[in-house]
């Protein structure tokens, strides 16, 4: 359905925040967008809905060329944008008939779908109140509300789930998905690799601009095979414990936890090694698992805002 | 009908917006009007008539261009740092409607000075003035011309540029503009300056329909006016078509 091929942008200023990016959403499909911040993510969506031009590579949807026609872009998608949407002096209600009726619903209609996402999203107590006075929770569910209550063939969403309560945020991707049963094609920008590991169809990862892997969460966790993640919460205090020799990673991801990841073969040993540290008194807890999304997605863009413990003692 | 329909949604939506500015907005107004006709005369030693009409005629053009060059651009700016205008235009909506919608709701935000200051100067001054019908067009035109000037201002400078500029102008038309002096009493460079911007001809315009007895009107400042309303129109919907 929606078809991005080559595209390439460099703003002025010379940052080159897309190189040459493919991607391809299907119809009734989540699509994720994830990738570092800086990566490019809303840059590209910008040029899905003809807020910014590529410099090269071309954007299909059902075969109409949407960079040729940023009007019949924004027929076509509807978007939430990153930022907060301001709606100064309305209400949600408001916000959400409105948005729906220039999207081309009738006024009916947009009132009835208002209704059943206030429901549907539980913020009905806050949808007469004044914008001024609402939650930044609120704030963002009302934009996803105001990009789903008259969806484009193409709803974008850019990073929907920031501000919302884990509660909120399970119904929240209920709404992302009946979006998709609906018919359109759903490509969502997030930094919740957990969530999109169990709620997205496929997805791609965005590096500095490229697309670095796609597929499905399963085929990209199947690009770390065979490894477990041990995680640790280390003893308050304490030395924190030297990874073993075979460990093939170790992330100090704060103070007092850190995750080493092993070859699935030494389970065993890992399980021995962590039980002694726990003895030694450097560790207070541990678990060891399989590796998950968010795994193989630091293996794949380097945990470069981590602090890498396996030379030495991490800073 | 598409862009009809468009076009009443989007006035309800920013009416809703300025709704909650709109008495601020009218305040400031009334002050303005007020102060003009009260504290200029201060700045003259004696009053003649012709210097009080100036000074009532002037008063409704002051506000008229200050809520336009000033408070217009402040208020765009704020949109688009805010992010609203991004969100507006990634509506399904054709530009040209936007620009319509937003400039009609600014013409109502503006207008009410123009009741204000006409009021106060009967009040202060008491003239007779020789009002000509043509007055409804001829503030129309001024308030069109202002607030589009002042959307350009917004939508080309970035906002930081945008507020400075307005802090700028409103002294510029404050106290350097022919509006409550003729222009024969500019400087040569500043009779030129004045030459080329629209804030002269919004003066003559305002003046001569509404004393007609003591002022010409002229055609060249109603043209004037419609070119650089149509150069200002044209500028802001270029800005808001075109992508980054
Ligand atoms: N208007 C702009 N002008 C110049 N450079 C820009 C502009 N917008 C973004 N950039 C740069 O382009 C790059 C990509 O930015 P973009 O906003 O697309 O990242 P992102 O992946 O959405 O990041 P985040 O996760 O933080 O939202 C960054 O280096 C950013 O600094
Ligand atoms: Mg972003």
């Amino acid at each position: 359905m929606l078809t991005i091929d080559g595209v390439t942008k460099t703003y002025r200023g010379g940052v080159r925040a897309n190189d040459g990016v493919h991607l391809r959403v299907g119809a009734s499909e989540v699509y994720g967008l994830l990738g570092h911040n800086g990566a490019g993510k809303t840059t590209l969506v910008n040029q899905v809905v003809g807020l910014a031009a590529p410099d090269a590579g071309t954007i299909v949807l059902d075969g109409q060329d949407l960079v040729a026609d940023p009007g019949l872009a924004r027929r076509l998608c509807s978007i939430q944008p990153q930022a907060q949407v301001p709606i100064t002096g309305l209400t949600p209600r408001r916000a959400i008939e409105l948005t729906g009726r220039l999207r081309g619903g009738r006024a009916d209609d947009a009132r009835r779908r208002t209704a059943a996402l206030a429901d549907a999203l539980d913020i009905g107590e806050w949808m007469d109140t004044d914008a001024a006075r609402l939650s930044g929770g609120v704030k963002r569910l009302t934009s996803f509300a105001m990009a789903a209550v008259v969806p484009g063939r193409l709803v974008i969403l850019d990073e929907p789930t920031n501000d919302v309560d884990p509660v909120r945020r399970r119904l929240l991707w209920a709404q992302v998905r009946a979006l998709a049963d609906g018919g359109a094609g759903v490509l969502l920008v997030t930094h919740n690799v957990v969530e999109a590991e169990r709620s997205v169809d496929r997805l791609a990862i965005l590096d500095r601009g490229r697309v670095v892997v796609e597929g499905t969460p399963v085929e990209l966790r199947a690009s770390v095979p065979d490894e477990l993640r041990l995680d640790l919460t280390l003893e308050p205090g304490a030395e924190p414990p030297d990874p073993p020799a075979w460990a093939l990673r170790a992330v100090r991801e704060n103070g007092h936890r850190m995750v080493v990841t092993v070859p699935a073969f030494r389970a065993g040993d890992a399980a021995g090694w962590a039980l002694a540290e726990q003895r030694a008194g450097r560790v207070e807890e541990f678990g060891l698992a399989p590796a998950t999304l968010e795994d193989a997605y630091v293996a794949l863009v380097g945990g470069t805002d981590r602090a890498e413990v396996r030379d030495g003692r991490a800073a | 009908m598409d862009a009809l329909r468009s076009y009443v949604l989007l006035v309800t939506w920013q009416v809703l917006r300025v709704r909650v500015m709109l008495p601020l907005a009218i305040v400031v107004q009334a002050l303005l009007a007020v102060g003009i006709v009260l504290g200029y005369p201060l700045l003259f030693p004696e009053i003649d008539r012709t210097t009080t009409l100036f000074l009532a005629t002037a008063a409704p053009t002051i506000t008229l261009v200050t809520m336009g060059l000033v408070l217009v651009p402040q208020v765009v700016a704020q949109a688009k740092t805010e992010g609203s205008l991004d969100f507006l235009r990634s509506l399904p909506v054709p530009r040209i409607v936007y620009l319509f919608a937003d400039l009609t709701v600014w013409l109502v935000v503006v207008l009410p000075g123009v009741v204000f200051a006409i009021v106060a100067a009967q009040w202060r001054f008491g003239l007779d003035m020789h009002v000509s019908p043509l007055v409804v067009p001829a503030f129309l035109l001024v308030a069109f011309t202002a607030t589009s000037v002042g959307y350009a201002i917004a939508a080309v400078l970035p906002p930081m540029l945008a507020n400075l500029t307005t802090q700028v102008l409103v002294v510029f038309v404050l106290m350097f503009s022919p509006l409550t002096f003729p222009a024969d009493r500019l400087p040569g460079w500043l009779a030129a300056i004045h030459g080329v911007l629209p804030i002269q001809a919004m003066g003559e315009v305002v003046r001569g329909t509404l004393a007609t007895n003591a002022f010409p009107l002229t055609l060249g400042a109603f043209l004037a006016l419609g070119a650089w309303c149509a150069a200002s129109f044209t500028v802001t919907s270029l800005v808001l078509t075109r992508r980054a």
